[in-house]
Order: C-alpha cells, then structure tokens, then sequence
C-alpha cells in the first residue's frame, strides 16, 4: 500500500524540510507501557505465587515408589535430576522447581506479602492496559471476527510449511493480511486480557471467600478457584514461549514497535519474513 | 453534519459493527530527526525501566534466596550497591510491610457484619487436619482449666469455668469452613455459643475495640511451652458466626482441637481460629498477634 494521494502535497512540503520516515502507527503508548510492565509483574507474581503453592500443593497424587513424591511439581524436579542432574546440583530434587523458580523454601509470609502486592500492580496495569486500548482504538484489532477459524487453519498450514519450504528452496508465501494480526495472533491476543481477568476473579475467589461468595461459586468452590488460578499461570508461562520466539523471528522492526509504537512496514501486518 | 440534504438519506448515527470494525493501517510520515529523537528517547526509557525492575525484583527477594541465586561476592556488590541507592533490606520489610496493611484496609472495607459465610450440612464435613507445627498439649491442663477476662465495663476481672459458661450460654451449631493460610481447607461441624451472647453478658469497656484471646497452655514443635495469642476487632467478635465452640462433630472438643474453648470465627483465616483459650482481654489499642509478628497480615478477613 503506498501513501494515500491526499498526503501527496504533505510528503513535498515534508521533503523540502528535509528527510522524512514513514511510519504505521501500532500500539498507544499506555499498552506498550502495560506490555512491559507485565514482564516484572508475571514474575514476581509466578514466582510468589509457586511458594504460596507448595505451602498445600492441590495436584497431589498416591506416593510415588522410589521417591515418595506426592505432588506434580516435585516430580518434575525429580525427573530434572534424574536426566540432567547438573541443573540440580546437591539440592533435594524434590523442592527444585520451588526453590530455583519460587522465592525460596518456607518463606509462605513472604512470598504472601509479594503476592497480595504484585496482584494490586497486577489489575493496576490492567486499567492502565485498558484506556490505552480504548485510547488508541487497538481493541478494534483484537476483536474475533467470523474469518477467523478459516484464517487460522491457513496460518496453521503457513506455520507447518516454513521450515519444509525453506529447506526445499521452494518459495512459500504468507497468507495475505488486510489487519494488523493474523487469525492465530488475534486469538491469542484476544485470550490474554481474558485470562487476566480470570486469573484476577479466581484469585479474589480465593482470597476473599467469605465476603465475595457469588465470586466463589462461580469456580464451583474453593478448589475449584485454585485450580483455575493454577492453570491461567500454566498458560501465561506457556504463552510467553512461542511469543517470544515468534518475535524473535519476525525481526527488530516488531519489537521496536512495541517500544516505541511504529512500525516500518508498510502496508503489511507481521510475520513477513 | 446535521439538518443537510445528504443527511437525510444517510443514517445518522454509525453503526456499532462499523465503529469497531478494524481501520485499515495507514502510514504517517515523520521528520527523520523527530522520529531518531522518539526513538532514543522510548529505549532510553525502556532501558531504564528494564533496570529498575530488575532491581526492584532482586531487592524484595528473601536474603536467604539470594544467596542460592548468585556467588557471594557478587550478591554482596549488588546489595551494596543497592544500599546505597536506599534500597535496604529494612526498607523492604517496610514496604512489604505497608502493602500488607493495604490488603488488610481492602479486607475490612469488604467485612459487612450482616454477610454471613456459606454454611454446610452435618453430611458434607471434610476431616480436619490438625496442621499446627506445635505439640498437643496433655490433658493436665483441663481439670485446673478456667477462662480469665479482663477488660470488662464492670472493671472487674472474672474468671469462669467450662461448667459456668455451658450453663449459661445456650448451645448453637454451626457446619462452616476452616481455610488455612497455607491454602487447604476443610468443613467441620462446630459446637458452643455466639461471641455476641458472651459479649452482652460480659460487656468489654466502653472505650474497647479490640480482644487479645490468648493460649497459655500452647506448646512449639519441641513439646516446650509457646504461648499463641490473636487479636479480633470487637466487629468480628460480634458477628453472627463467630463462635466460642465447646463442641466438634457434636462431641466436646478433642484436645488436638482446643479442648475445652476454642474460638471459630469462619470469616477469618484458621489461624485466628484460637485453640484452647486461656484468657480473653478487651483492649482500646490493637494487641500484638502471634503470626503477625511473624510477617504475616493481622487482619487476616477471608
């Protein structure tokens, strides 16, 4: 897509005022602000959050032969220094994942404080996420629409083909985009407000049983809610892996949009390389 | 726009559908020098921010963690460092300190004395585990067992026996659930009488906000006297739900759940939930808590 004609008279009087940079603008400058500030937040919030867990883990099972392990976490650990015993050191394997990625073994106190204190950055950022949505029109970009369980078959057919093709030297073109994300993008992105909110109603669900009962039942119970808050935790972790190497992938120009907001390619949405 | 010829066979207003549909991206252009100066000026920040958080992050974590995280050396330059920007562990504690107080104000903000807790039937119990670190004391205390008050309206202080209080105070039953800070929970069935009955037979001073119910005869993991104490607002005390109970599973307190009096106050974390009371005393000023002392919140609202 080239400048529309009604920009033609602005680009001469730009050019004789010396150089210019055309530029798409992508994201308000409140969500790039609330994109970032998740990073230390998630963090800081699994991180306490594995501590708080391990106090009375809910994914328990019969004691395992051999280990006595009861609980899945700890079997993980266990599995890491059976294969790859470096990572484990001297330590018990079966409090590995909570001492290297929780805030460290009996500190339930403070991993609570951090925890209650995080979560309150955590809705705060939310809001924050919110009007800048809402400011910058980008919700408009996230909403579901009826083309997209088609789009994202071919996506999925895309995604499957890169490598293939690549090694093959045979050409293999990204499906045409007319938005700003493609059908599997959208879908994600669209799933992580909504698993903010969940993560955040499960945890009042938890944390305030008593005074906030429609909010628990609403998770069955109070189990219910911990699961719930457990699994929305899985996903944000597991979503972070193939954003990241999607990013990556796709080259400076999209993460320094969400830094500094624009992007240079024009006429095209992500995943052009 | 309005009141035109045009307007007439158009539709006034647009429609929903068409004012969240997606807008075609269009390119801007921006001098090359005011788009370097943004450029710089957004990674600088970012840069910063990127710097900050991490050693904000490093500087709430438990000392004890840090040592596993990094050699010596290196955590000791980091945390001097740090130290000298203001960021001590004191400080730390503090601000930890002070986020727990806002999570208690939003508690007691949300405590309405009229919402009462879920309660169960008699067949939905779930066995109650007896979590606490801290030995059963033996039975030896029971016998020479009674309740000392003080803090009365009356100026008086008393001191009332099991048999006093069953006899005077008619016995309730209550199936609520016990949720422990740790995150398990259990339903059990209770038995004794309101806090708000004992409270209007025994009327604390005017001027009293708070009780300090304590446990003398508590004892720490090692078998050694430890004495636990808990505050409760006057407000929680006088909920409908909050129980001195006398009875579990409608036979009298077992010792490894308080016998003879134990506090159940189901709005509140188990750990307020006080076993084998030895005193009650109502104060002006917020009396000292056994956990809070040990980094964990005094207000403790579910």
């Amino acid at each position: 897509m080239s400048a529309p004609a009604a920009q033609a008279p602005r680009t001469a009087a730009a050019k004789t005022a010396g150089a210019v940079r055309k530029v798409v603008p992508k994201h308000h400058a409140l969500v790039r602000l609330s994109h970032w500030l998740n990073v230390p937040i998630l963090l800081a919030l699994i991180a306490s959050g594995l501590s708080i867990y391990w106090a009375s883990p809910v994914f328990t099972h019969a004691p395992a032969a051999g280990s006595n392990s009861r609980e899945y976490l700890s079997d993980i650990g266990i599995w890491v220094a059976r294969h790859a015993p470096v990572l484990v050191g001297k330590g018990n394997p079966a409090a590995w994942v909570y001492d290297r990625f929780g805030i460290g073994i009996f500190h339930l106190a403070q991993a609570l404080r951090l925890h209650w204190l995080f979560a309150y950055l955590f809705m705060a950022n939310g809001l924050l996420y919110a009007i800048g949505l809402a400011a910058g029109g980008g919700y408009r970009a996230l909403l579901p629409r009826g083309s997209d369980p088609a789009d994202a078959l071919r996506m999925m057919r895309y995604y499957a083909g890169v490598i293939p093709a690549k090694v093959l030297r045979r050409p293999w073109p990204h499906p045409p985009l007319r938005s700003k994300y493609n059908a599997l993008q959208r879908g994600a992105y669209f799933s992580m407000p909504v698993l903010g909110l969940l993560a955040v109603a499960s945890g009042w669900a938890m944390h305030k049983p008593a005074q906030l009962p429609w909010l628990e039942r609403l998770f069955v119970n109070y189990n219910g809610a911990r699961i719930v808050h457990f699994a929305v935790m899985v996903i944000f972790a597991a979503f972070i892996i193939p954003h990241v190497v999607l990013v990556i992938a796709d080259g400076w120009d999209t993460f320094r949009s969400m830094i500094t907001g624009w992007s240079e390619r024009i006429g095209g949405g992500h995943g052009r390389n | 726009m309005a009141g035109t010829e045009k307007d007439k066979t158009r539709p006034p207003r647009r429609s929903l559908a068409d004012r969240i549909r997606e807008p075609e991206e269009r390119a801007i252009e921006i001098p090359a020098g005011a788009a370097r100066a943004r450029s710089r000026r957004d990674f600088l920040l970012f840069g910063a921010g990127a710097l900050a958080a991490a050693g904000g992050l490093w500087w709430l974590l438990p000392d004890d963690t840090k040592q596993q995280h990094l050699t010596t050396a290196l955590r000791e330059r980091v945390d001097s460092l740090q130290a000298r920007l203001g960021a001590t562990p004191e400080r730390r504690e503090k601000f930890l300190d002070r986020a727990l107080t806002f999570d208690d104000d939003v508690a007691e903000a949300l405590y309405s004395p009229t919402r009462t807790v879920r309660t169960y039937s008699r067949a939905q119990t779930t066995p109650l585990r007896n979590n606490y670190n801290g030995r059963t004391p033996g039975p030896g205390y029971l016998p020479g067992w009674n309740l000392q008050l003080a803090g009365l309206a009356s100026g008086k202080n008393e001191r009332l026996s099991i048999g006093d209080l069953l006899a005077r105070f008619p016995r309730r039953d209550q199936v609520t659930r016990l949720c422990c800070v740790e995150g398990w929970s259990a339903v059990a069935w209770w038995g004794g009488f309101g806090f708000a009955d004992f409270l209007k037979a025994y009327p604390p001073a005017p001027e009293a906000r708070w009780a300090k119910i304590d446990s003398a005869v508590n004892l720490d993991g090692s078998g050694n006297p430890d004495p636990y104490y808990v505050s409760i607002d006057l407000d929680t005390a006088r909920h409908p739900q909050s129980l001195l109970a006398t009875h579990f599973s409608g036979k009298p307190l077992p010792l490894e759940h308080g016998a003879p009096l134990r506090l159940v106050v189901p709005m509140k974390l188990g750990l307020k939930n006080i076993k084998a009371i030895t005193s009650i005393e109502y104060t002006d000023e917020e009396p000292p808590d056994y956990w809070a002392e040990r980094g964990y919140s005094r207000y403790d609202g579910l």
